[in-house]
């Protein structure tokens, strides 16, 4: 079976700093971490082919080449290729961008199945795996917290999608986009010491806009559909609140706060 | 005049009419003609409030279906060209919009919580790297305008009644779909309290009448949380324990029940969107973070609010006092 996992390095938002005297996120320095989710759905991947050793599996992230040491890690934990999409004329596309780059690069790949994550810690907009699904014609579930190892035959998966106050399953014809996310546990194993310095570079290629020849006018900022016009910290000030006594008229207040918000 | 779309959400109806808040936003109020679509739905929570409620019919088009969904409203926008289609950011929303806006070649802004207008350019503003950023984002493609748009932000309240007219619209372009539901099974439900989207939390006011915290977790579906002293006191368990030395949670929605509201309590709330605290002193730290302070005893606060509550779903669901 061929599987394709589709990672995004995020930087690692936890432990951002704020300058609180300029205003400002402090992005330099923070360490890039693989996207949790990503993570996950890619740790499902290895679980299939350490029960099905002839499992192929292919990471694919679009990102600069400061993260090809990051990526040559996940060929060390049993990835038999690592495809790094990478060209500076796509840094700023927006997710429709980006959708289509993937896409070009993914319609001439033959898969049983697409694995990404559901949100990302950084753009959260979980906009691509769906805009791969219409570029690809291929049906996509969100929110994936189960996938049947049993079941997953590449024909057919039967997943569990977290639906807040449900649990569904649903049987998927493949190919398709399942996207993961870390509530399913599945966790990335640690690579093995005695891969730790193995050499996987012949595994690696980086495929850039030479390879996929898209107009530099339709990709980056130039050709993205949206634009960040600013970005702005959110305050943290203190919050405008009502004062009530503790009767009739105040728990009303209350009452229609709870309904207005949805928690009641 | 302008044409704006909004996609009802079965799974939250509310969610979706709070979406007609934010097209009076955009292009102020009674400035756009608005439809709702629904799917084998008659919508009948929006009569009154839309112009035009448009029913997709067709009984093989499931919920979860989000490909035929596409080609449904696909088709509906080629008919009615619209300014504008808003989706709300539900699971189901947060996967159609995607997917529609690359259908219909425009951009796509996801989990809309503002508008805001700069320079005459309408521009949506959304939370980036946890909440920690707010980005304003503007579109520079062509129409329509599309957002998904987060919920419980927008509240739409309207006392004008629209002359609602009902279309009811048959796909042509409906493919066989490749995910089948299988069954769905209600949620066990996690003990930790940083899973929570409601804690009900107790401090130094409620002390020996803890135990009260349950009856209102009941009602709200909440979990119950406290700080060091109901712990110290050996009240509750440090599981529950909200703070420096407990847990950090990040629930949507905290109820500071005799909370006084230490540094060390407040580190432990990251990203709370609502606070209510009830004390009786107002000026307690806890308060200047909260929503709504209520001035007055805790235990009280609580019985007056369950009764409240359960009188009011009395009141909904028709049965007599």
């Amino acid at each position: 079976m061929n599987i394709i996992c589709l990672v995004k390095f995020v930087p690692d938002v936890d432990n951002f700093m704020y300058d609180y005297d300029r205003n400002v996120l402090v992005r330099e320095n923070v360490k890039m971490i693989l996207n949790p989710d990503d993570a996950a759905a890619l740790a499902f991947a290895l679980k299939v082919k350490d029960r099905h050793p002839s499992t192929f599996i292919e990471v694919v992230s679009m990102a600069p080449k400061s993260i090809i040491g990051q990526l040559e890690d996940l060929l060390r934990r049993n990835v038999d290729k690592a495809t790094l999409i990478s060209d500076k004329n796509y840094v700023g596309s927006d997710t429709y961008i980006t959708s289509k780059i993937l896409a070009k690069y993914l319609k001439a790949k033959s898969f049983d199945c697409i694995l990404t994550g559901t949100h990302a810690l950084d753009g959260d907009t979980s906009h691509v795996p769906a805009q791969l699904g219409e570029l690809l014609s291929l049906a996509q579930l969100s929110n994936v917290i189960k996938i049947d190892e049993s079941k997953f035959d590449g024909t057919q998966a039967v997943v569990d999608v977290d639906r807040e106050k449900v649990i569904s399953s649903y049987r998927v014809g493949l190919p398709a986009i399942l996207s993961v996310q870390k509530e399913s546990k599945y966790k990335l194993p640690h690579i093995k010491f005695k891969n730790l310095n193995l050499n996987v570079s012949a595994n690696m290629t980086i495929v850039s806009n030479s390879d996929l020849n898209f107009d530099v006018n339709e990709v980056g900022i130039e050709g993205s559909l949206t634009k960040v016009s600013r970005t702005y910290p959110k305050k943290m000030e203190k919050k405008e609140h009502i004062v009530v006594n503790n009767d009739d008229e105040g728990i009303e207040v209350v009452y229609q706060f709870l309904k207005s918000k949805g928690y009641v | 005049m302008k044409k704006s779309l909004i996609y009802l959400d079965q799974e939250n109806i509310q969610n979706s009419i709070d979406l007609l808040a934010v097209i009076d936003l955009m292009y102020g109020k009674g400035n756009s003609t608005t439809y709702a679509v629904c799917l084998n739905h008659l919508g009948e929570e929006v009569t009154g409030l839309v112009d035009y409620i448009i029913n997709i019919k067709d009984e093989r088009i499931e919920n979860h279906d989000l490909v035929n969904l596409t080609n449904c409203l696909d088709e509906l926008q080629k008919t009615y060209a619209f300014d504008s289609i808003l989706i709300p950011a539900t699971q189901t929303g947060r996967m159609l919009a995607p997917r529609l806006s690359m259908r219909l070649h425009v951009g796509l802004v996801a989990d809309v919580t503002a508008i805001e207008h700069q320079n005459g350019n309408l521009e949506m503003v959304r939370p980036a790297f946890s909440g920690k950023i707010m980005a304003g984002i503007v579109n520079k493609g062509r129409l329509p305008i599309m957002m998904s748009v987060r919920q419980n932000v927008f509240n739409y309240n309207s006392d004008e009644s629209k002359n609602t007219e009902k279309i009811e619209f048959l796909p042509t372009n409906i493919q066989p779909s490749t995910i089948q539901l299988l069954d769905s099974k209600e949620k066990e439900r996690s003990l930790d309290i940083r899973d929570s989207e409601i804690l009900i939390s107790g401090g130094g006011g409620v002390q020996d009448n803890f135990h009260c915290l349950d009856m209102l977790a009941q009602q709200l579906d909440a979990q119950v949380s406290a700080s060091r002293r109901i712990v110290d006191s050996g009240l509750a368990s440090r599981r529950i324990q909200v703070g420096q030395s407990g847990k950090t949670v990040s629930p949507r929605l905290y109820i500071a029940l005799g909370i006084y509201g230490s540094l060390q309590h407040i580190e432990g709330l990251n990203n709370v969107e609502n606070i209510i605290s009830v004390n009786i002193d107002k000026d307690a730290p806890i308060c200047s973070l909260s929503d709504i302070v209520v001035v007055g005893d805790a235990v009280e606060f609580i019985e007056r609010l369950v009764k409240k509550i359960k009188n009011n779903r009395k009141i909904e669901t028709g049965e007599n006092l």
